[in-house]
């Protein structure tokens, strides 16, 4: 029992040894990847392009407080409607992007 | 963004702080400090510093080196708004029912008026400090009440002191804020200016940096006292609560003190003390709320209006 057990040992540790020497052999052998610093454009989804914003007070006589009130903004960028897949932002999400509170004034 | 809300001075508290770990201790400690503070200056807990300088008017009084600051600062503001900033009118306040805290009136109601204004009150620049030996004198029967500059010092401190735990935070004490840094994800603070009459609803929004931002307004603490309303805002000149222009006045200022003293000031004063205000003080950033919900203000304080949505409803 204790020579089966032994050559048990020996068998395994023997296949083991010979199997990381062939994966080395291989691996230094094998052809090394293609070094590319100049990322082909076809992998990059192009850059959105955004209308300039209006100006504010184009087409607003807001120097009057009260038709400043009156009247609420309501501007929104135009985004180029041919762009079909944006590039998206890698934003770490974390704690700190958590809404924020709100923050009210009331008096006391 | 982590935050933390509970109650204490008598209105809702928020704190808010970006970062982790640091963050969430931060908040705590600040909520520990705001808890020290109000037992230390509040006019209804007879314990407090303020309470033992009332009583003990007439007499020098040994004054820690914080209320001494508010005493200091309380002097600066009577002279710069012209005495419409006057933390000694609690002996009217009291009169006009403001006799114990706001959630005990809601509940027992107000204290009897006491008689008419006598007009015979001593100034708060009558008070007499003796800063080498950190003392003050209070003129007899003269009563301070530090509520609204001292829950700013409060909020200012707090700020302070959360800011070396976690940057960006900001402290609001029943709307009284103070932002310190800008929210990382390049916005900027944004604050809703409440609807004095319709609470629930919302004036306006507007954006602020690094700043504080304080409003005062006559519709939140206010009573009937035999049939008439009465508010806790006294005007210094007749003893009286003011009869006002506005509902509330916002000023947004770098100084939380100064827009706590001045808020209250602009809301006695109206627009014509606006006016004599605003010429002494040209950068005074202040945004008005009137009776019928208009909103109005100073150069500046149009200038914190200009990105903002105004709320039609």
């Amino acid at each position: 029992m204790k020579l089966f057990k032994f050559s048990l040992r020996l068998w395994i540790m023997l296949t083991s040894v010979l199997s990381f020497l062939m994966g080395w052999i291989m691996l230094a052998h094998s052809p090394k990847p293609i070094q590319n610093s100049t990322p082909s454009s076809a992998n990059i989804a192009p850059l959105p392009t955004l209308a300039p914003l209006p100006n504010l007070s184009t087409g607003n006589n807001q120097s009057s407080w009260n038709l400043f009130q009156n009247s609420p903004l309501s501007v929104q960028p135009q985004v180029q409607p041919q762009i079909q897949q944006p590039v998206q932002p890698t934003i770490q999400q974390s704690s700190n992007f958590a809404p924020m509170p709100k923050f009210q004034t009331s008096g006391s | 963004m982590k935050s933390l809300e509970f109650r204490a001075m008598n209105t809702s508290i928020l704190l808010a702080a970006e970062g982790d770990d640091e963050a969430l201790a931060g908040l705590q400690v600040a909520r520990a400090f705001i808890e020290v503070c109000e037992k230390r200056f509040s006019r209804f807990l007879p314990d407090s510093e303020v309470t033992q300088l009332n009583k003990r008017s007439g007499q020098w009084q040994t004054v820690s080196d914080d209320l001494m600051d508010l005493l200091t600062l309380s002097l600066r503001y009577f002279k710069e708004t012209g005495g419409l900033f006057n933390p000694s009118i609690l002996p009217d306040l009291k009169r006009a029912g403001y006799d114990k805290s706001m959630e005990i009136i809601r509940v027992e109601g107000p204290g009897q008026d006491s008689g008419k204004y006598q007009g015979s009150r001593s100034a708060i620049t009558d008070i007499e400090f003796d800063l080498s030996n950190a003392r003050v004198r209070l003129p007899k029967s003269m009563e301070i009440d530090l509520g609204g500059i001292a829950k700013g010092w409060i909020v200012e401190k707090t700020a302070n002191l959360l800011i070396s735990y976690a940057s960006p935070c900001a402290v609001s004490a029943g709307g009284d804020i103070t932002f310190i840094g800008n929210p990382s994800s390049g916005l900027k603070w944004e604050v809703e200016l409440v609807d004095p009459v319709n609470p629930d609803q919302i004036s306006a929004i507007f954006y602020v940096g690094q700043c504080s931002v304080v409003t005062s307004s006559i519709t939140k603490r206010a009573w009937r006292q035999n049939g008439e309303i009465r508010h806790h805002l006294i005007d210094p000149r007749t003893g009286e609560p003011a009869h006002t222009d506005w509902l509330s006045v916002t000023v947004i200022s770098s100084q939380i003190t100064e827009a706590e003293a001045f808020a209250k000031a602009l809301l006695i004063g109206g627009e014509t003390e606006a006016s004599r205000l605003g010429s002494n003080n040209p950068e005074l950033a202040f945004i008005t709320v009137d009776r019928d919900g208009r909103i109005s203000g100073s150069q500046f304080g149009k200038e914190y209006l200009n990105n903002y949505e105004r709320i039609l409803s």
